[in-house]
């Protein structure tokens, strides 16, 4: 039985020079959500896009599943990176959304292409999440045929139609205008009822401490403080912690020093 | 004025119309298939110059810049009279009976495909590198690899993109195609210089060859830009 759904080991990314990631561990378990939080240059995104390897890691582990990406010892193997991938649904910030494809074609072509399912099977998948994700009347419109809020809801359509065992959100919320946050959210945090694993990197406080099981919040490469959402917002530890939420619950106060 | 006086078009026109309808053909033959190969020698090499090869890169700019440093007509006639000479000197290391030639329709094809397609893949080039890095990344977060990403996302879009600029290229290949004559390719303006030569009708034989050109130029071009609106119109 393996309990931990991603397991991170002494992770360090380094672009050049510049060291974004000192060494982080972290567990999630099955059916847990993780929030990450931070501020910006913290290293939470780069963290997020290390646990699919989007970015490759400079040296430390990341198992998914009780798989490495990367078994010590062994070559990078792409086809075993991109296989594991399949378990890992990702959400961007920008949707990434195929434009050349209606909302229908892009929750069906990673499953017929990868995951080998029938051109059928595929389409009734799409349509079934699709459905979920509220957007049945808009699946043969494309991408720019559609708000922001509904190009992101078809992005974690098109990322649930894989069955993924875990799902990252990548600031999901953070490029759309505001009347269409919510519209997201809710997407997310039905997702969120129904007990997928989640990990997620956002701005969105109020959401963080409605949803996550558990609060990661990092600064400078590393993580500082994590705890119990309540706990964590109610009472944080660290100064670093303290000043952050500070700043963010009253962004008023905060002058430039 | 006698010589604006005595134009005789109804004559030349009605002599040359099979001649230029055969021409036509062999151009439109000749400009179907060689456009076709560019795309591909184009995409091959925009692929080859974008990997992380050092020496394939090397190689190809060496190429790319022999090919764009020099007169279309002058690789036209090296394609038919040089190529085959020196295929046949190698292979005759192993068969020294070995005998080679291209036709000149063949040699033509090559020729045009190899030069258009030097600067299509400048074109596919920058068209993939212009694509946003978020399409690949999510077509590889959903487990496709580098190589499935970019030939079933990257590509179809940065091709798509490419239409445009691809049509004005077809448009002056279906005119280089002129260029044949050199290398005996019977087309256009082969069959119409033989025909001037013959009659001494040399304003009227060339007013009409261009008028040909024009002819199938200009609707080409139209259709081209309707593609293009139609392409363009999502994303």
């Amino acid at each position: 039985m393996v309990n931990a759904m991603i397991e991170v080991k002494q992770l360090h990314k380094s672009f050049g020079s510049n060291e974004i990631l000192k060494g982080i561990d972290f567990e999630v378990k099955k059916g847990e959500k993780i929030v990450i939080i931070g501020p910006s240059g913290s290293g939470k995104s780069t963290l997020l896009r290390c646990l699919n390897y989007l970015e490759r890691p400079t040296s430390g582990s990341v198992k998914v599943e009780g798989q490495y990406f990367v078994e010590p010892q062994n070559k990078f193997s792409e086809k075993h990176v991109a296989s594991l991938r399949t378990e890992i649904g990702m959400v961007f910030q920008r949707f990434n959304l195929f434009p050349t494809m209606t909302a229908l074609e892009n929750v069906i072509a990673a499953q017929v292409k990868i995951r080998k399912r029938s051109k059928e099977e595929a389409r009734k998948t799409a349509e079934h999440y699709l459905n979920k994700v509220g957007l049945a009347e808009r699946m043969d419109h494309y991408p720019s045929q559609l708000s922001g809020g509904q190009q992101q809801r078809v992005a974690i359509a098109r990322a649930l139609a894989m069955e993924p065992k875990v799902m990252l959100f990548d600031e999901a919320t953070s490029a759309l205008d505001p009347e269409l946050v919510g519209e997201v959210l809710k997407v997310i945090r039905e997702l969120a009822d129904e007990g997928m694993t989640m990990v997620l990197v956002t701005h969105e406080m109020k959401f963080a401490e409605e949803v996550g099981d558990r609060i990661i919040f990092m600064d400078n490469g590393f993580i500082v403080e994590e705890g119990h959402p309540k706990e964590f917002f109610r009472n944080p530890k660290n100064e670093r912690t303290k000043a952050f939420i500070s700043q963010v619950e009253h962004p008023e106060n905060m002058v430039a020093h | 004025m006698d010589v604006l006086n005595n134009l005789d078009f109804a004559t030349a026109f009605r002599a040359l119309l099979p001649d230029l309808l055969g021409g036509l053909w062999i151009s439109v033959e000749a400009t179907v298939a060689g456009f076709i190969l560019a795309v591909v020698i184009g995409v091959l090499i925009a692929l080859g110059r974008l990997s992380k090869s050092k020496l394939l890169n090397g190689i190809l700019v060496v190429f790319l810049e022999i090919v764009r440093g020099t007169p279309l007509l002058v690789q036209l006639v090296y394609m038919y009279y040089v190529v085959p000479l020196l295929i046949m000197l190698v292979v005759q290391f192993w068969q020294p009976s070995f005998q080679f030639t291209f036709s000149p329709f063949l040699a033509g094809m090559l020729g045009l495909g190899i030069n258009y397609g030097c600067y299509l893949s400048e074109v596919v080039r920058s068209a993939i590198l212009s694509i946003d890095k978020g399409q690949t990344e999510a077509a590889l977060a959903l487990g496709y690899t580098n190589r499935q990403s970019m030939w079933s996302i990257v590509m179809p879009q940065a091709i798509r993109n490419s239409v445009p600029v691809f049509g004005n290229y077809l448009v002056m290949m279906i005119k280089d195609t002129s260029l044949l004559a050199f290398i005996t390719v019977s087309e256009l303006l082969l069959r119409t210089q033989t025909y001037a030569s013959q009659t001494f009708l040399t304003i009227e034989s060339y007013t009409i060859l261009a008028l040909a050109y024009l002819v199938i130029s200009l609707p080409l071009a139209q259709i081209m830009r309707l593609l293009e609106k139609r392409l363009l119109k999502h994303g």
